[in-house]
């Protein structure tokens, strides 16, 4: 039995599309579900062991990226979603679910608090949407289920709402509980100590992505799914050209992007 | 009693708002600021006691819990926010309170209603609604009024869709704070349906100049001849009628409008050259030089599946799948709230391909900005200086184009003074389908008799209504400023993804949007697919009560589509349209009657032949007179050679449409969709711009669309047939540089044109620029045929003028240059092998195709030197496409390392941005540039800037010379140099001797500097 993958849809969400293909591309079947089909009960999430929150503008972000997909989440489902997560299942959340999933407390549930917001994904430092492809580091001692055995990524960013930002004693604890899993990084992939562009909104300690203490929930700012297919990265024309010159074979195997969905079907199956 | 919620950011955390508002009134207006806080208020325009249902009230006898969950539940982050009912008392020295006008679109009101009745499980009524506003808290020491009333004026809110306040410290009052502000529109008016006396043609002129209905005095006879017969006046007194409604005439209007119905396009133009004496007549433009092309390509291209009809042309991208394209401008109302007007553009142009055959994903956007110069500082004063301007579309189209969540892949933007008197906003959507819907073809759609009428998405209100009521309204507080539109890319979203489910279904038989016109062109246009229909004017879901049924019939409130669907399909099309939480409704039904019939509560609105718009109309007729570009004045200037190319080719990467605007490519996604093949912005810094766009819309397919578009009117100031034929020329060659087809392209002609109507005061050019439409069309034909370009979709916009107030008080007529836009649009069969435009290592060699000819006319370096000059660029497409053919049967081989096309600023420039995008350097030998024997070149300054069409640069890895000259045989193709691993552009003159020895990189530093510090 294929991995089954619930992506969010609806009210102005937009990588249904692509993330579900992710997902399929790593082995899972993804079946791409509308809000309101959980709500009226067409759907029950509990059929699932990945529930992706994904990347858009859900109710056009106006009150705060993700904030109103959190309360409606919250209000109607809020009990089933814990009882997901309670069962053992994975939630990713890419950009705009990272942003709900941080609004709903499901992340980053310090002290296994499932509800309380305690982090914020608020205005980038540069003051505007951006669109760009940084470097990530990721965190080996973090638990977290969906960056296992990945490190110096490559991912686009495209958000105006991304800056990680909370208190002193929260980003500590964070820190201390590994949860930080991917940071922003240099050309050299080291931390940028918050070096625009290369951390791109301002992000405290350059964190990109988080997870709970459990590493089950993971939410990130760039896209993964976004780096599905090898002709997504910036530099593959310039690396093709060097391929060629150095007579190196191209690498046909998943894509860093992929990886990460991999992680969550390789999770169910070992 | 309303509730007024204001929400900051924590003192703690920069407000990147306020820094950007510090930095333009400093950077624009010289006014020094320490600091800005953004307030952003909501006000709740609800019944309390529903807003609290069960809960205890606080001392003022409103429920605390409800009001507490709604501030801390929804309108603030704990973490990041602090949020008061009472005024925030943030210390400042002025205040500038921004809000809506009312009618204007509030989309953040919108959510914030969805929030809280999906919060409190409660519901608003139609008079209760939330409204949003901001006010900015302002320190600096030596602030004064005028300057917060120039701040509040020129920066923050434009008053033809927002009012402001502006605050000092004593006026404010902390506890009363800006008062309660509901902008809501309160109509006390009575629907009414007048009719229309036509009892002779002055009188219908009159009331056409006191309804502000725009009839051509040519079509008056017509109309009144069509409701004096006497057949006609029977047929309509059993229904009811006799003389016209006014709903009925201003349907007529908006169909013989020349935005709807083409007039000037298929107009009769008598063109004259006056150095011959030549005349000839060309009956119909559009017949003659984009039909009949398109028409006879589309013949010997089995590709092209649907042209000229719909609302975007379709092509086949593989065997299950047909891709649409449209292009449209959306200049005047950008022109007067830049921000409004472009998200507009920008959204609306997306209902075409949604509205295309059974309907269509959008899977790209691109944009095109044409704007007064950005640091204008003479004497004219447009209403939006270029820069305000500037900044206000490119922030539209980023909101509208990022939250539908269709990648904005490429664009442009030019500056020329003739944008001054009206700016272009250019938008391109580009969607996909599967070419078959239910077993049947998706390019195919037909409303039957018996299919119910469907309007679905937004209400509707007085947007976009032309100002026939301005002058007998009294203004108040509650007079919708409704002409001018906010788009909503999030509702129609919720749209988009709606009606592909309903499509997948087979749920749609008819389907087109809601454009131009409203209801009154969509229900035309699908009426007369069927033949007729009924339409029950009373069930349009309005925004607001008191609008006239001719209001309903033509507003042009946004987001709506226009349907046909079974009436067996109803519940199963409902049940859906709430499960995307889109509002559906059923204004009445096809029919095979022939005829338009509206009635309202049973009351007659209008009753004519569908047919009528299409009959017996007068065609339009222009004088066109060309004299040559010499017989004008016009002459190549003397000058003697530059003697510091190293300074001049500095400057000119610096030059305002030269240099890089990558500050607006990084605000527009351009990968949402994960498709993305080549982006905007490549090489090795990932800042260069790339020739075009590529995309991978099937992720599961290898196959791509390359898209780009050109803008080149500046040859227009000698001849708009050279503009035509080299702006169509460059795009081909953009996507022909990435690893398109050239045998694949398809093409969508953008008209933007100053008025061609000849008036001796008013436009005594007008032959002129008539001629140089005719000149355009025809150089447009012969460019498609002779390239195998069919044009998939195109539109025109005919009245790029404006009078702009001077120094002394005079009025300035500022027209464009005659500007075309062309997007092209290429099938890619295998995206692997797609190419980027930068030097991608040492030793690689540089070939040059194409002939470089003593073109400098109209280019940029004669622009940098003050000139206009004589010789503009021309083409030679059967010459150009036996070498865009080998050249793409190279790229197919795997032999180009990078291709990069010759655009404006010629050789020079264009070299400069394929080494500094490598972050390499290069020798190149001016003496080995291709020429024709009979046109050698002789002056270093016209090889390196001349802006001869045709050429490519390419460089060429070491082991694959030898076959890349084989496959580029026969063809003008030279080796010119060799790229080299130092910061160096290198490059030997005509005659050997050294003409530029200077650092790539400081090229490259020169070429980002003049918008590098915005973002």
């Amino acid at each position: 039995m294929a991995v089954k993958s619930l992506v969010l849809t609806g009210y102005g969400l937009n990588c249904d599309n692509e993330t579900a293909h992710a997902f399929e591309l790593a082995g899972a079947q993804a079946d791409i579900v509308h809000i309101n089909s959980l709500i009226d009960g067409e759907v029950d999430i509990l059929q699932y062991q990945v529930m992706s929150f994904i990347g858009g503008f859900c109710w056009g972000d106006d009150h705060g990226a993700g904030v109103v997909q959190a309360v409606r989440m919250k209000t109607n489902l809020g009990d089933k979603i814990l009882e997901f997560i309670e069962k053992g299942n994975l939630v990713l959340g890419i950009c705009n679910g990272f942003q709900a999933l941080v609004n709903l407390g499901l992340l980053p549930a310090i002290d296994n608090d499932y509800t309380a917001r305690t982090v914020a994904l608020t205005y980038n430092d540069c003051g505007n949407f951006r669109d760009d492809w940084v470097k990530l580091t990721v965190n080996p001692d973090s638990p977290c289920v969906f960056t296992k055995g990945l490190q110096n990524l490559e991912y686009p960013i495209r958000h105006g709402e991304g800056k990680f930002y909370a208190d002193d004693a929260t980003i500590e604890k964070l820190i201390a509980n590994n949860q930080v899993a991917l940071r922003y990084a240099n050309n050299d992939f080291e931390p940028t100590e918050s070096e625009f562009p290369a951390n791109p909104n301002g992000s405290l300690y350059d964190i990109a992505g988080i997870c709970d203490p459990s590493g089950r929930i993971f939410g990130l700012m760039p896209h993964p799914e976004a780096f599905n297919h090898p002709t997504n990265h910036p530099a593959w024309t310039r690396n093709k050209a060097k391929n060629k010159k150095q007579g190196t074979p191209t690498d046909n195997g998943p894509t860093p992007g992929i990886l990460l969905f991999k992680n969550c079907v390789d999770y169910f199956v070992s | 009693m309303a509730q007024r919620l204001e929400i900051t950011l924590n003192p703690d955390l920069p407000d990147a708002e306020g820094l950007g508002i510090k930095r333009k009134a400093f950077d624009y207006f010289s006014i020094e600021i320490d600091s800005i806080r953004t307030i952003s208020i909501v006000t709740i325009d609800k019944e309390i006691d529903q807003l609290c249902a069960d809960d205890a009230g606080d001392e003022q006898g409103l429920d605390k819990v409800g009001l507490i969950r709604v501030r801390t539940e929804i309108f603030t982050n704990p973490v990041t926010q602090i949020s008061s009912y009472s005024p925030l008392d943030i210390d400042c020295d002025w205040i500038i309170w921004v809000g809506l006008r009312p009618g204007v679109r509030d989309n953040p009101g919108s959510t914030a209603v969805e929030a809280i009745e999906d919060l409190l499980s409660i519901k608003f009524a139609r008079d209760e609604d939330v409204y949003t506003s901001k006010r900015y808290c302002i320190t600096g020491a030596n602030i004064t009024r005028e300057q917060m009333e120039k701040i509040a004026a020129e920066l923050l809110s434009n008053d033809i869709i927002e009012q402001s306040q502006v605050y000092s410290r004593e006026e404010w009052d902390p506890e009363v704070g800006i008062g309660i502000i509901i902008p809501k529109v309160m109509l006390d008016h009575t629907p009414t349906i007048t009719n229309v006396s036509i009892d002779s043609d002055e009188t219908l002129m009159n009331i056409s100049f006191e309804r502000n209905l725009a009839l051509n005095p040519n079509d008056v006879p017509t109309i009144r001849n069509y409701f004096l017969k006497e057949e006609i006046k029977a047929e309509r007194a059993q229904y009811g009628l006799s003389d016209p409604t006014d709903l009925e005439l201003e349907y007529i209007s908006q169909g013989r409008s020349d935005h709807c119905n083409h007039n000037t396009f298929q107009g009769l133009f008598k063109y004259t050259d006056l150095a011959t004496g030549e005349t000839e007549e060309i009956d119909n433009l559009f017949n003659t030089c984009i039909k009949e092309p398109t028409l006879k390509l589309q013949k010997e291209k089995d590709w092209v599946i649907s042209v000229l009809w719909d609302n975007a042309g379709a092509g086949r991208f593989d065997d299950d799948h047909f891709y649409v394209i449209t292009g449209e401008t959306h200049n005047s109302p950008s022109n007067m709230e830049a921000y409004g007007g472009s998200i507009t553009g920008i959204v609306g142009v997306y209902r075409d391909p949604m509205g295309t055959g059974k309907g269509a994903k959008l899977v790209m956007g691109g944009y095109g900005f044409c704007v007064g110069h950005r640091n204008y500082d003479d004497d004219l004063t447009p209403k939006l200086h270029p820069r305000r301007l500037l900044d206000g579309v490119i922030e539209g189209v980023r909101d509208g184009g990022n939250k539908s969540g269709i990648p904005t892949t490429f664009g442009q933007v030019s500056f020329d003074t003739g944008y001054m008197g009206k700016c272009l906003v250019f938008v391109t959507a580009i969607g996909i389908m599967p070419s078959t819907v239910d077993g049947a073809p998706s390019d195919q759609k037909k409303a039957s008799p018996g299919d119910l009428l469907i309007m679905c998405g937004g209400r509707i209100g007085k947007d976009g209504i032309h100002g026939v009521t301005a002058s007998s309204e009294v203004f108040s507080e509650h007079t919708p400023a409704g002409h001018v539109q906010i788009g909503d890319p999030y509702t129609q979203k919720k749209i988009q993804d709606f009606l592909i489910q309903v499509r997948d279904e087979g749920l749609i038989t008819f389907i087109t949007d809601n454009g131009g016109g409203g209801l009154s062109s969509s229900i035309g246009e699908s009426a007369r697919s069927s033949g007729g229909c009924k339409v029950f004017l009373e069930k349009a879901p309005l925004k607001y009560d008191g609008l006239d049924q001719w209001e309903i019939w033509i507003s042009e409130s946004q987001e709506r589509m226009t349907l046909a669907i079974k009436p067996e399909n109803l519940d199963r099309f409902m049940e859906l349209s709430k499960k995307h939480a889109v509002e559906s409704t059923v204004l009445g039904e096809y029919t095979d009657s022939g005829m338009l019939h509206i009635t309202y509560d049973g009351k007659p609105c209008a009753y004519v032949d569908l047919d009528f718009l299409e009959s017996g109309f007068p065609q339009w007729e222009f004088d066109a007179q060309w004299q040559p570009p010499h017989l004008r004045g016009l002459y190549e200037p003397s000058t003697k050679e530059p003697t510091d190319y190293n300074k001049l080719l500095t400057d000119m990467l610096g030059r305002p449409n030269i240099c890089s605007k990558e500050w607006v490519t990084r605000q527009y996604d351009h990968e949402v969709q994960g498709t993305s093949v080549i982006k905007p912005l490549v090489g090795e810094d990932r800042d260069v711009n790339s020739d075009a766009a590529v995309i991978r819309p099937v992720l599961s397919s290898n196959r791509g669309l390359a898209f780009s578009q050109s803008l080149l009117p500046w040859y227009s100031a000698i001849d708009a047939g050279n503009m035509t034929e080299c702006t169509i020329d460059e795009a081909l060659r953009r996507v022909i540089a990435v690893g398109a087809d050239p045998d694949h392209v398809g093409g969508v002609d953008n008209f933007c044109w100053p008025n061609i109507e000849f008036d001796e005061t008013t436009n005594p050019d007008g032959k002129h620029k008539a001629a140089q439409l005719v000149r355009s069309c025809k150089a447009l034909r012969d460019m498609c045929l002779a390239c195998g370009i069919p044009l998939l979709s195109g539109k025109d916009s005919m009245y790029v003028d404006g009078y702009l107030p001077g120094k002394y008080g005079e009025m300035q007529k500022v027209s464009a240059l005659e500007t075309m836009q062309f997007s092209a649009l290429a099938r890619v069969e295998d995206i692997e092998k797609c190419i980027s435009m930068d030097f991608k290592s040492h030793g690689d060699f540089i070939y040059l195709i194409g002939n470089t000819k003593d073109e400098l006319g109209a280019s940029e370096y004669y622009q940098m030197l003050g000139h206009i000059g004589l010789n503009v660029p021309t083409v030679t497409p059967d010459a150009f496409m036996k070498s865009y053919r080998k050249l793409y049967a190279a790229i197919c081989k795997g032999l180009a390392a990078s291709v990069h096309g010759v655009y404006r600023g010629g050789l020079g420039v264009h070299l400069a941005l394929a080494a500094a995008a490598g972050n390499l350097g290069m020798n190149v030998y001016l003496e080995k540039i291709p020429f024709e024997s009979s046109e050698k070149i002789t002056r270093n300054d016209t090889a390196l800037f001349s802006e001869s069409s045709g050429r490519f640069i390419v460089t060429v890895q070491p082991e694959d010379v030898e076959e890349f000259e084989k496959t580029l045989s026969d063809i003008p193709c030279t080796c010119i140099g060799q790229v080299i691993d130092d910061d160096t552009m290198l490059i030997k003159g005509i005659d050997g001797t050294e003409v530029i020895n200077t650092p790539v990189s400081g090229l490259k530093k020169a070429w980002k500097k003049p918008f590098e510090d915005l973002i």
